[in-house]
């Protein structure tokens, strides 16, 4: 179900109920795992069976794995653990783009292939858990960890309700332990995880819903060229759009758990402030870049085997995270594009050597601003439906379109003006900060006021059950 | 905004390289900030609700959701009675008053903007349905196949059940408020605020909010449009917004526009026709009505849709009965209010009027074929 729905709210009291009532501790978690379970179903009951596939065929070849000294055999399994996660993850997810490109290479070829249809529901969110399993049998693998000792707190781990559809995805370490032992919110936690969820749900709901996606639809939704103003107001209130809804959920799912006791680590760390695009990953869905880091670029060579290498594996990494992102090839640019700013910006720190200068605030700013320009220009392969659509994007936003046509008003880019300067400007503020430490220093009236307000906003606007984006990924 | 994982230094996430994560909580009086909060967003929801109430808005009144559609295409089983077709029949029928003149309560399917195409398709597909089907008819609709809301027959399948829980617990914020309605939210209001339009730019005409549903998607036009001079001419300006154009199209009696109308309407009647005989050979029956206009629509319907090339050879192909409005006296001289639909008080008149029409048109179509 979705976090912004009435459906998630009743859920939710009543799982916090049970999780409060005077239950043995092992009966808590099996309400959590059977409330999970529902709330996966809650989109589509048959899914669930992908969740017990992943969870049993994980189980079991890790401690298949731990028990074997022999490499082979526990390349073997380790194979067999990575072939059922990634064939789940690409039958549903690659199976159609892979037939309609092996059509489009036949006919090439000058052979006329009728692709049979391919109407297959993606699973929501089956990347997000696919990656997590993996990460476990790859952690026992690489003998980072140890097999969980509990079926139970290892299926809660890989269905646990708050991060189960869009993450953060989450290492075994970090939250197979934190079953171990009961887990009950303190009062301060739990009135600190309500405030977590009301930011949350006021970033998707009121200004990634509200105010930002319909400049960012009516852009991205027109069927031409755009006057500059248009193409840039839609691309830069989908840089809004993106960053409220995603970081909205995750700070939701943050909130959600630490009412429950748990602790989820951070997704997003004021993102549009990155000077540069190392930095820009490390403050972006980090539990994903991470992920790549630890599980993909590191074992493929890192930047340990020479600088060709390095931009090599660099490109490789994003543009097999781009992938990740759906199965389209503006998603592989998206991805390339990455891999280029990491490669070039790689290639100037070790060109240019430190200067005084590059300390200065103008010109911390000037490049936090040209990385912001050119993230956004990744953006426009991120949303664009289309290669065509995206370069018409791009040569709208130059201004050198052909028949460019205003689709926005004043009512778009407007309110989308207003809350991506906010947004930037909060995003600096917070930039080495953390917002415990601004919130601790804050006075109370101000935040209670501005508590109210998000309330408020939230009630009035009602949310439309609008799916995160997310969500497809 | 997210939460950093320390409270003591800035520091960027490298949360992987720890196996604890910590989530620090800021230090401040949590319990009474929240009370507070809660009952200051409580004050000013009253305070929001009253407004609203002040400003035409009642509780009761139903978002016209996919989700509700769907409860009702839920009910259209075995010999049930549908409506069908677009936002005539929605707004001029009275499920009330058709129940006390018949006994009989039909479901309400009609979708605004959209031809009846679609929903007679998925009725003609049901092997359950076997009931009689009244398709409302406005021409410009029923005869182009244009569907505004032809994705709700396919989103309300694929229905899923967090959406159907999420439905049935909004209903009853909806039964006890008004402000729960699209056009209080903010995002609404920011889209329709008066600013100044940018050049080149024509003002934004989309369509208003008309109605009032209630629960079984019974409707009426809301009484803002009936009693507000100024919202009234606003609707009827977005009608002609639309309208204007296509008459324009129309000016000359030897446009091609013409004959592509006329290719349009009879496939149209076709695949209508293949339609109501999958329905018929079940047993159930569908008949056509043709709901009151005037003004802008009438010139349009009558220029596009000349009554032999649509109306009467839809009854024709399709072996079909239909109540046409100005056939009869006892059908005519309500207030339409905006060319389109009639007002609540006319609504119920007009039902109860053309209730009688219909079935002794169906009786007689019976005797007939009984003879």
């Amino acid at each position: 179900m979705l976090f912004n729905s009435l459906t998630f709210l009743v859920f939710f009291a009543i799982v916090l109920a049970l999780h409060n009532a005077p239950f043995p501790w092992r009966m808590k978690k099996f309400n959590l795992l059977i409330a999970s379970y529902l709330f996966y179903a809650a989109w589509s009951p048959p899914f669930v069976i992908l969740l017990w596939i992943s969870t049993a065929v994980d189980w079991k070849v890790a401690q298949w794995i731990h028990r074997s000294d022999d490499t082979a055999r526990r390349r073997f399994i380790l194979i067999l653990s990575m072939a059922t996660n990634l064939g789940i993850l690409g039958y549903f997810k690659y199976g159609g783009f892979l037939l309609e490109n092996f059509t489009v290479t036949m006919a090439a070829m000058g052979v006329n292939y009728q692709a049979p249809d391919w109407n297959i529901i993606l699973p929501v969110g089956i990347s997000f858990y696919t990656f997590q399993t993996m990460a476990y049998s790859l952690d026992v693998y690489l003998k980072r960890a140890e097999p969980a000792k509990s079926l139970l707190d290892f299926s809660l781990f890989v269905t646990f309700f708050p991060q189960l559809v869009a993450g953060p995805i989450v290492r075994p370490s970090q939250l197979v332990p934190q079953f171990a032992t009961p887990k009950k919110a303190t009062p301060p936690q739990f009135y600190w995880g309500l405030g977590l969820i009301t930011i949350g749900m006021f970033e998707k709901i009121v200004l990634a819903d509200s105010f930002l996606a319909p400049a960012a639809d009516g852009a991205f939704g027109a069927a031409g060229a755009l006057a500059p103003l248009d193409a840039w107001t839609g691309v830069l209130a989908f840089s809004g759009q993106i960053f409220f809804d995603f970081s909205g959920y995750s700070t939701i799912a943050i909130g959600t758990a630490l009412c429950l006791g748990f602790a989820l680590p951070n997704n997003f760390l004021y993102p549009y402030a990155a000077i540069g695009f190392s930095d820009f990953w490390r403050r972006w869905h980090i539990s994903l870049s991470t992920w790549l880091r630890d599980y993909l670029y590191i074992p493929i060579g890192g930047n340990k085997r020479g600088r060709i290498r390095t931009y090599v594996n660099l490109m490789i990494t994003m543009l097999l995270g781009g992938l990740w992102h759906g199965a389209s090839w503006t998603f592989v640019i998206w991805g390339g594009l990455h891999g280029l700013y990491l490669s070039v910006e790689r290639m100037l720190r070790e060109a240019i050597p430190e200067q005084n200068w590059f300390r200065s605030l103008w010109f911390k700013i000037a490049m936090a601003l040209v990385t912001y320009f050119l993230i956004n220009i990744t953006w426009v392969f991120f949303r664009a439906q289309s290669f065509d659509q995206a370069m018409t994007m791009l040569a709208s936003m130059a201004g050198i379109a052909v028949e460019p046509e205003k689709v926005l008003y004043l009512n778009e880019i407007v309110p989308a003006a207003i809350i991506i300067a906010g947004m930037v400007a909060t995003h600096w503020y917070l930039r080495m900060r953390s917002m415990e430490d601004v919130i601790a220093a804050a006075p109370k009236w101000l935040i209670g006021v501005i508590w109210t307000f998000m309330l408020f906003m939230l009630m009035i606007t009602q949310g439309s059950d609008s799916a995160f984006i997310y969500f497809q990924f | 905004m997210p939460s950093s994982t320390s409270s003591s230094k800035p520091q960027l996430a490298r949360p992987f390289d720890d196996d604890v994560v910590r989530r620090p909580v800021p230090e401040r009086p949590w319990r009474g900030l929240a009370i507070i909060s809660v009952i200051a967003t409580i004050a000013l929801m009253v305070g929001w609700e009253l407004y609203w109430r002040a400003n035409w808005h009642i509780p009761g009144d139903f978002k016209n959701t996919t989700s509700l559609w769907a409860e009702q295409r839920r009910n259209a089983k075995g010999d049930a009675t549908v409506l069908i077709g677009s936002s005539r029949i929605l707004f001029d029928t009275d499920l009330n008053v058709w129940e006390n003149t018949v006994g009989v309560r039909p479901i309400q399917l009609a979708l605004e903007g959209t031809s009846p195409q679609p929903v007679l398709a998925d009725l003609a597909a049901d092997e359950e349905f076997n009931g009689l089907v009244v398709v409302g008819v406005t021409a410009p609709l029923t005869f182009s196949g244009y569907a505004y809301r032809g994705d709700v027959i396919e989103e309300a399948r694929n229905e899923a059940p967090f959406e159907r829980a999420g439905h049935v617990l909004w209903m009853q914020l909806e039964k006890l408020f008004a402000y729960t309605d699209e056009a209080t939210r903010p995002k609404t209001m920011v889209f329709y605020a008066g600013l100044p339009l940018r050049e080149g730019m024509r003002r934004r005409m989309e369509p208003r909010k008309l109605e009032i549903m209630n629960a079984d998607r019974n409707t009426e036009m809301w009484s803002r449009v009936v009693d507000d001079p100024a919202y009234q001419q606003l609707a009827r300006d977005v009608w002609g917004n639309s309208v204007g154009p296509m008459l324009e199209g129309l000016k000359d009696p030897n446009s091609p526009a013409y004959g592509a109308i006329a290719e349009q309407t009879n496939k149209i009647i076709a695949e209508l026709g293949a339609d109501i005989e999958k329905i018929r050979a079940r047993g159930g029956d569908v008949v056509f009505a043709r709901m009151p206009y005037d003004g802008l629509y009438e010139e349009i319907e009558e220029k596009a849709f000349p009554r032999e090339k649509a109306w009467d050879k839809l009854l024709a192909e399709t072996n079909s009965i239909g109540v046409h409005f100005k056939d009869y006296e006892a059908l005519q001289g309500f207030y339409i209010v905006e060319w389109s639909h009639l007002a609540p008080r006319d609504a119920e008149a007009f039902t109860a009027a053309f209730v009688p029409i219909l079935y002794e048109q169906m009786d007689t179509a019976t005797g007939a074929s009984a003879d």
